[in-house]
């Protein structure tokens, strides 16, 4: 009944295949419905109709990670410009050192 | 080395709630529990919404707990899934990506309404929640003191972290020197290899400290010493008439100099007094 979408960066996608997650990073690049999203490492991204992405801004994105490890977008939000990166990905990493807080395996 | 290494497992065993080892057995706890509860409703507790969702279980519908604590008044960020209001409550369910999603209800006040009605939050926004845990019928939900918009993103990795922090603070104790676990990363990163060793007994001395101290503050700047002789005191249920220094020294292991050290400490800061004899002492009750 739980569903958790886990925070992940790029490190930590290969073992979220299949799974829905949530990036927060740095949008670098949009091409159509192609985006490149920054979380600690460049993540290629499908992304939906309705996204609306402006490039060198912050994005939450929850999306399902495909085989090849780009995501597809299932929803996303456009985080402004302020957005401290670097305590995002601290904040992925301390909620997997904490699962029991964060996330259903 | 060995007596010293013994005292220190007792106390973060006092602590940790893991089995009691040694002197510092069910009695302290329980005190510590009661005490406790008696102040649920003084404190804010910044949680995620997992820890909601997993609090369910086993507990009866008057007491919620987390991490084995009581909580009443909590904190919490999430993006609003859906809204539905009514006429004396908006429902929102909230989601903050950790497991699923909680109905936070915002009663409306009736005599704003009729002035401007609350304009409900629109899907999608991260919101900050502050509020009281309620049970009905089995199912836990927020009413919500207090909800607002979340402008800044970085707020929600803050409540994140500092949802973290209470939970180790309550799980482990509270961080009086690096964290004597591995995990310690979250303080800022790991131990050389080489000194692990001592970096874990220094670690868990300023642990058994602080954690100690958490305890009661009244022997928060006495010495080590001092404060495991007013643990076990306290915890002792003879310390109405007075605790001798065999009793001391047969439960605690402390030695007979460092045990009269720490009295000579504690009647100084006029926290325990002599009764029977010189070597009796009560602990002075304020």
């Amino acid at each position: 009944m739980e569903t958790s979408t886990p925070r992940v960066t790029c490190a930590y996608l290969n073992s979220y295949v299949g799974k829905n997650v949530m990036i927060v990073g740095k949008v670098v690049q949009i091409r159509g419905e192609d985006a490149i999203i920054d979380a600690d490492g460049n993540i290629p991204c499908k992304l939906n109709r309705d996204a609306h992405l402006s490039p060198g801004n912050g994005v939450q994105v929850i999306g399902k990670v495909n085989p090849d490890l780009s995501v597809k977008v299932l929803s996303s939000l456009d985080l402004g410009t302020g957005v401290d990166y670097n305590l995002a990905n601290t904040v992925v990493e301390v909620s997997h050192q904490h699962k029991s807080l964060f996330a259903y395996d | 080395m060995a007596s010293y290494g013994g005292y220190q497992r007792t106390g973060y065993g006092a602590q940790g709630g893991d089995e009691g080892g040694g002197f510092m057995s069910g009695s302290q706890q329980g005190s510590q529990g009661q005490s406790k509860r008696s102040t649920i409703d003084e404190y804010l507790r910044p949680v995620t919404i997992k820890q909601i969702l997993d609090a369910k279980a086993g507990y009866s519908e008057s007491e919620i707990a987390v991490d084995g604590f009581a909580v009443s008044t909590v904190t919490l960020v999430g993006q609003v899934r859906s809204v539905n209001p009514q006429t004396t409550n908006i429902t929102y369910k909230i989601d903050d990506g950790t497991g699923g999603t909680i109905d936070v209800k915002k009663w409306v006040d009736l005599e704003k309404s009729e002035s401007g009605a609350e304009t409900p939050f629109s899907l999608d926004t991260w919101v900050r929640v502050l509020g009281r845990l309620t049970s009905f019928n089995g199912k836990i939900h927020v009413g919500a003191h207090h909800v607002r918009v979340i402008d800044d993103y970085n707020e929600v990795s803050y409540h994140l972290l500092e949802a973290t922090y209470v939970h180790l603070c309550i799980s482990r104790g509270l961080p009086g020197g690096p964290w004597p676990h591995k995990e310690g990363a979250v303080g800022g990163g790991g131990h050389g290899g080489g000194d692990s060793d001592s970096m874990f007994i220094d670690g868990g001395n300023g642990y058994g400290t602080a954690s100690g101290a958490g305890g009661d503050s009244r022997v928060a700047s006495c010495s080590r010493q001092a404060k495991s002789l007013y643990q076990f005191m306290q915890s002792d249920p003879r310390s109405i008439e007075g605790i001798n220094i065999a009793d001391v020294m047969g439960a605690s292991g402390m030695s007979k100099r460092d045990i009269l050290a720490a009295a000579d400490e504690l009647l100084g800061n006029g926290i325990v007094y002599t009764t029977v004899d010189d070597e009796t002492w009560a602990i002075l009750e304020t």
